[in-house]
């Protein structure tokens, strides 16, 4: 069923063009959910205060009792030149809050992810390599338990372990109020604006603050890893070429460390793109534990009020981003093994 | 193990060595960078920012921000409830309650160095009332048909109906001024442009749904401010801001605790809760229209069960008070309808004489319905408490159902037989607590309450220039509120904002009018 | 696989003695995992069923014997795990949640394969548009973060109850099911039984129904079992974003943890703690039994063909992993 021979740029171009039925049903979908849900942006931010009356006079004059079908087609026309519009609740730019609540929640995940793997292949390493041993029930147990801890309650409890009873580390935000509030963005990715400002003592304030809340969401996305690296290095210990190698002579730990470990990591890659539905989801529970300013957070935020502008765009945004990714690293498992190709 | 392992544990003794010292030489500075703040007052709060225009917000957290940059012509506070002039020098009523006209300070000056004019407040009133935003801050003007300059420093104002209490509305968000042609007659303006008033501070930058940040403005025409800055810090969960407040990443926090981290915070060491005289209420609306509270007896049963004390004590710990009435007590002409008509406590023996007479069978089946984060958490708990007093004798069956906010105000009288809504007052006055629930034209709960008794007795006091009178008609209609009973009033809430005890003046600024006023605070 | 061919036909129910014979003979690692998470899933089921009726105290009990119970009380005799800020028993909160948390998603588990199987089965076996357009929406689903979905899923029912809160669920985890029995069929349908049943002239649903689908089914336990554990830390992640069961319908252990932050700072560890612990514990049990089931289901190595990943998105964990 794995068809050979196909080159790598018909995949692409196949690829490539899946993409636009796959967005346009999400925007679709995006578009019914809100405006079917109960509720809407006028009454979130007028009801309890004015009457009905009114409140049906704004809705009128701001359109939202124009037909579904009419909204449908100004929304599809605007998502096409790009214009994601403008929130209702505060009038902010939706571009404006991908760049910089996105950023956040960009500098947040890249953070998470790399605690993430780093503990996730170090303990699927050491599950792989020692199978059926204490070490190996040790660290698929500790990977399993992990990712069953909830991340809100693994960051409440982090916040009161670490910043409460210790008192060593922040338990909010991105940085101290002051810092914040003398930072010039560039990028919005502090750890980055903070150096380009030459400025050391906001980049350890901005760091420390980004400890705790990517420390949370890494541990429990490091539980996939291990499951996933231990497995990846069992079957590349089994491989034929290893048997190869060790019936060459080749000692046994350089097998494992520079044949076996090698190549068990390869899929990880992958994987990182696969977890970015995941990542976001986390980091939707951990920006709301720990007052981060990311997108998932503003999200909520925007959901609650009803903001279909916001809700839409963000929505747009995210899944824009998942589709680009799993293309990229399609693309990348497609280039490095040819079998893949369709 | 072999170079390949050696290396990878060099590289994690690294990055663990890395931590470390991040983690110390972070304390280390942090406590550097506090020692400098000095004199800059960091405050957190729950509230959100919608828009910094006045023009276009009608909520606390938009308002907080906004009394630090913007000014009235008269100001209500502290401490005293009766306006005085701030921007204006000299207000009153020409002749009838229709016209009334202020003399306006001279050598105001706005944060861009412009001066302030007559023109600039018929420009700002103009514009609220052209824009009409969807937050309905323009509401507040519906009484005004026409604001006209008097000269460079004079101004009049022509009401449409006579209101006594217009030099109140002046006092509200929909007052502030700003400056002509900076602001736009006909849009809100954004949020990111620059924002230019009269009043101590200026906004030197906001980040959205993060923190806005205010610099003391040199150029104040008044009592400069008591401290160099404030900083104004979101937080979406109060159990966040409460350890933030703990950790002393901010100087205090104003609005909103849960009852139960209020306790918590005044065991603490280093942290002073701050009780002030509170306006704002919190009642149960029945609807006239939907069965079993279009009977009058259903609603009279309701009011005699409702379990203040239970509620005050047991879910808020002592920090709100019984309310009897939907006038807020402290203010001129508040009486205890409730209590009169009613009794002060639960009395499941009249609920069920109430319910026999009407020939109600029982237990009466009802919905009770409340929003669950909106108004806080324990929103939850408060019903559960009513629930468990209406069913205590067998004489309701409650069912208790919640939405979230944006589903919950849209809906309202319009499907909902009982609901919970809190209130803070646009203006101190007894008035607006009146109005807005009581008389047909502004009712905003949607329940159907239309007595022609009640909207003569409200039109006739809006009219009425003696302040006696005025209270005595404010005292007949609380009476025959509570007497038909299509709102039950339950407690009355204190102004509270929790601070570190090096955090100096903020009882001075706790009054009903609920502004927090940080250019009185100092640390 | 292929030693399936000689026995379909003259022996029933083979997919699932597949399942349960393997099963029996695990060893060593794979058993552990799936004897224990055997363990804790049942405690947990029996606790939902009979937990109720042998529980202190209802869930919103506040008052026994014209008594109040006190309000965040210690853990005490009286009550094990202390009480809530509504005077209510930590303990039998846990134990009716168990109920709670089971049924949502029990229901979500059914509607998810009444929905992602058949449609997986037809979508596999037929291909055409209807497979591609399916794919297609699957895949959007799945790109979707799914904790975002079964919100705007919750709020769109209006949540509040434990059918709404299922459906929600249920709508995350079909792409799951649908993409597993898909991928399965297009590997099955090539097999030479399949090609000589049609050669025979046998009705496509009949091939469906015999030979396809229980080769195929015996993945889903272990795919149901793993996504059950994932569902428990949605619907909790929902209760604790408060989208979830309206409060006074049952109690939720997420909820639970969401109301009680806010007492931890001042020192009140019992309101929060227990919910958690019970997260955690019957999470790691749903593991550890999928884990174990994926280990003795799967025992061989499989040198045959690599899953080719599909459009996109690639294949769930659990394909690309192999057993020992």
């Amino acid at each position: 069923m794995a068809a050979q021979g196909t080159s790598l740029k018909s995949y692409l171009l196949t690829r490539l063009a899946l993409v636009i039925p796959m967005v346009f049903i999400l925007l679709t979908m995006v578009f019914l959910l809100m405006r079917v849900a109960p509720g809407d942006p006028i009454s979130a931010s007028l009801g309890g205060r004015v009457p009905q009356a009114e409140v049906d006079k704004i809705r009128h004059r701001l359109g939202y009792d124009k037909p579904l079908i009419v909204q449908y087609r100004e929304y599809l026309w605007d998502t096409a030149r790009l214009d994601f519009g403008t929130t209702i609740t505060d009038r902010r730019p939706v571009t404006e809050i991908i760049k910089v609540n996105g950023a956040a929640t960009l500098e947040l995940t890249i953070a998470a992810m790399f605690v993430a793997i780093t503990v996730g292949v170090f303990f699927g390493l050491v599950a792989g390599r020692y199978r059926d041993t204490a070490a190996d029930a040790g660290s698929r147990l500790f990977g399993i338990v992990i990712y069953a801890m909830p991340v809100f309650f693994l960051g409440y409890l982090a916040q009161l372990f670490f910043g409460s009873y210790l008192g060593i580390l922040p338990t909010s935000d991105r940085a101290s109020p002051l810092t914040e509030a003398l930072l010039t963005p560039h990028t919005n990715l502090f750890l980055i604006d903070t150096l380009i400002n030459k400025n050391w003592a906001a980049f350890w304030d901005v760091f420390r603050h980004l400890i705790l809340p990517a420390t949370t969401l890494g541990l429990v996305i490091s539980g996939i890893f291990i499951r996933l690296v231990r497995v990846n290095v069992i079957r590349t210990l089994k491989d034929d070429y290893i048997e190869a190698a060790r019936a060459r002579g080749i000692s046994e730990r350089s097998v494992v460390y520079n044949h076996a470990f090698r190549n068990a990591l390869v899929p990880v890659i992958t994987i990182v793109g696969l977890q970015m539905a995941l990542l976001l989801s986390g980091a939707v529970l951990t920006e709301t534990t720990f007052n981060w300013p990311g997108i998932g957070h503003q999200l909520i935020f925007y959901l609650d009020n009803r903001d279909y502008a916001a809700v839409q765009g963000i929505i747009v945004v995210f899944a824009l981003v998942v589709v680009f990714i799993s293309l990229l690293i399609d693309l990348a498992s497609a280039f490095i093994d040819p079998r893949i190709r369709y | 193990m072999n170079r390949e392992g050696k290396w990878r544990l060099a590289a994690l003794l690294a990055f663990v060595l890395v931590v470390v010292a991040a983690i110390g030489a972070g304390a280390a500075r942090s406590a550097m960078t506090h020692k400098a703040a000095g004199g800059i007052i960091v405050d957190g709060t729950t509230d959100s920012v919608t828009n910094i225009d006045p023009a276009g917000n009608y909520d606390f957290g938009s308002a907080t921000a906004d009394a630090l940059i913007f000014q009235h012509l008269l100001e209500a506070g502290p401490g005293g409830l009766t306006p005085h002039p701030v921007l204006a020098t000299k207000c009153g009523f020409k002749g009838n309650l229709k016209t009334f006209s202020c003399t306006l300070r001279k050598g105001v000056k706005f944060h861009n160095g412009k001066a302030f004019t007559a023109a600039d407040v018929v420009w700002s009133f103009d514009r609220v009332v052209r824009i009409k935003d969807p937050s309905g801050i323009y509401t507040l003007l519906s009484n005004l048909k026409s604001v006209k300059a008097k000269g460079k420093y004079g101004v009049v104002f022509n009401l449409k109906a006579p209101q006594a209490t217009w030099p109140q509305i002046l006092t509200t968000g929909a007052a502030q001024i700003v400056p002509k042609g900076v602001y736009p007659l006909k849009r809100v303006k954004g949020n990111t442009t620059k924002q230019i008033g009269t009043g101590p501070y200026t906004l030197s930058k906001y980040s959205p749904g993060q923190q806005a940040v205010f610099k003391k403005f040199k150029g104040y025409w008044g009592k400069p401010a008591k401290n160099d800055g404030v900083i104004i810090r979101y937080y979406t969960k109060s159990s966040t801001m409460k350890l933030a407040l703990t950790r002393k990443d901010i100087d205090m926090a104003f609005r909103d605790f849960t009852p139960t981290e209020l306790i918590s915070l005044g065991k603490t060491k280093g942290i002073v809760v701050h009780k002030g005289k509170g306006a704002t209420i919190r009642y149960l609306v029945l609807n006239l229209k939907m069965s079993p509270t279009d009977k009058l007896a259903v609603r009279k049963a309701i009011a005699y069960l409702v379990p203040r004390q239970t509620i005050a004590n047991r879910v808020y710990h002592g920090l709100v008070k019984p309310l009897y009435s939907m006038v807020a007590a402290g203010l001129p002409g508040h009486i205890d309808a409730f209590k009169t008509v009613y009794g002060a406590s639960p009395n499941q023996a009249k609920a069920r004489a109430a319910l026999v007479a009407a020939g109600i069978s029982r237990p009466v089946n009802i919905t009770l319905w409340y929003t669950p984060t909106h108004y806080g958490d324990s929103s939850a708990d408060e019903f559960a408490e009513i629930q468990r007093a209406m069913q205590a004798g067998g004489l309701f069956k409650v069912t208790l159902k919640s939405a979230e906010w944006a589903q919950y105000s849209d809906a309202l009288g319009k499907q909902y037989g009982a609901f919970q809504l809190g209130w803070f007052p646009d203006y101190v006055d007894g008035e607006n607590y009146l109005l807005p629930f009581y008389d047909a034209k502004s009712n905003f709960t949607s329940n159907n309450y239309n007595s022609a008794k009640m909207n003569s007795l409200l039109t006739k006091e809006q009219a009425t220039r003696v302040t006696a009178k005025r209270l005595a008609l404010m005292r007949s209609a609380q009476t025959l509120a509570a007497k038909d009973a299509p709102i039950i009033p339950y407690w009355q809430g204190a102004m509270i904002a929790v601070s570190r005890n090096n955090v100096k003046n903020i009882p001075k600024t706790l009054d009903p009018t609920f502004i927090m006023r940080f250019w009185l605070i100092s640390k | 696989m292929a030693a399936a061919a000689t026995s379909v036909g003259r022996r029933r129910f083979v997919g699932l003695r597949r399942v349960l014979e393997p099963v029996a003979g695990a060893h060593g690692g794979a058993r552990i995992m799936l004897w224990s998470g055997a363990a804790i899933t049942t405690f947990f089921i029996v606790l939902a069923l009979i937990g109720p009726s042998i529980s202190p105290y209802r869930f919103d009990q506040y008052q026994a014997n014209g008594q109040r119970f006190e309000q965040l009380a210690h853990p005490s005799s009286d009550h094990v795990f202390g009480t809530t800020v509504q005077s209510t028993d930590v303990l039998s909160r846990v134990i009716w949640a168990t109920r709670t948390e089971l049924e949502v998603v029990f229901l979500s588990l059914i509607f998810g394969l009444l929905v992602g199987v058949p449609l997986g089965l037809i979508s596999g076996y037929f291909s055409g548009p209807l497979d591609r357009g399916l794919v297609l929406i699957m895949d959007a689903l799945f790109a979707f973060p799914y904790l975002l979905l079964a919100i705007v899923i919750a709020f769109l029912l209006g949540g509040q109850s434990v059918i709404n809160a299922a459906i929600a669920i249920t709508v995350v985890y079909i792409p799951q099911y649908f993409r597993v029995v898909r991928n399965h069929v297009i590997s099955v349908r090539e097999e030479s039984y399949v090609e000589a049943a049609r050669a025979i002239g046998a009705k496509p649903f009949t091939i469906l129904r015999r030979y396809v689908f229980f080769n195929v089914v015996q993945n889903v336990p272990v795919i149901a079992t793993l996504n059950a554990a994932d569902a428990i830390l949605t619907l909790t992640a929902l209760g604790f974003l408060g989208y979830g069961i309206q409060p006074s319908a049952g109690a939720e252990w997420g909820y639970d943890i969401s109301r009680a932050i806010s007492d931890a700072s001042s020192g009140i560890w019992w309101t929060g703690l227990f919910p958690g612990l019970a997260i955690v514990l019957l999470v790691t049990g749903l593991t550890l039994l999928g884990e174990g089931l994926n280990e003795t289901i799967n025992p061989v190595l499989r040198k045959r063909r690599i899953e080719s990943p599909e459009l996109g998105t690639p294949t769930s964990i659990v394909e690309s992993e192999v057993g020992p």
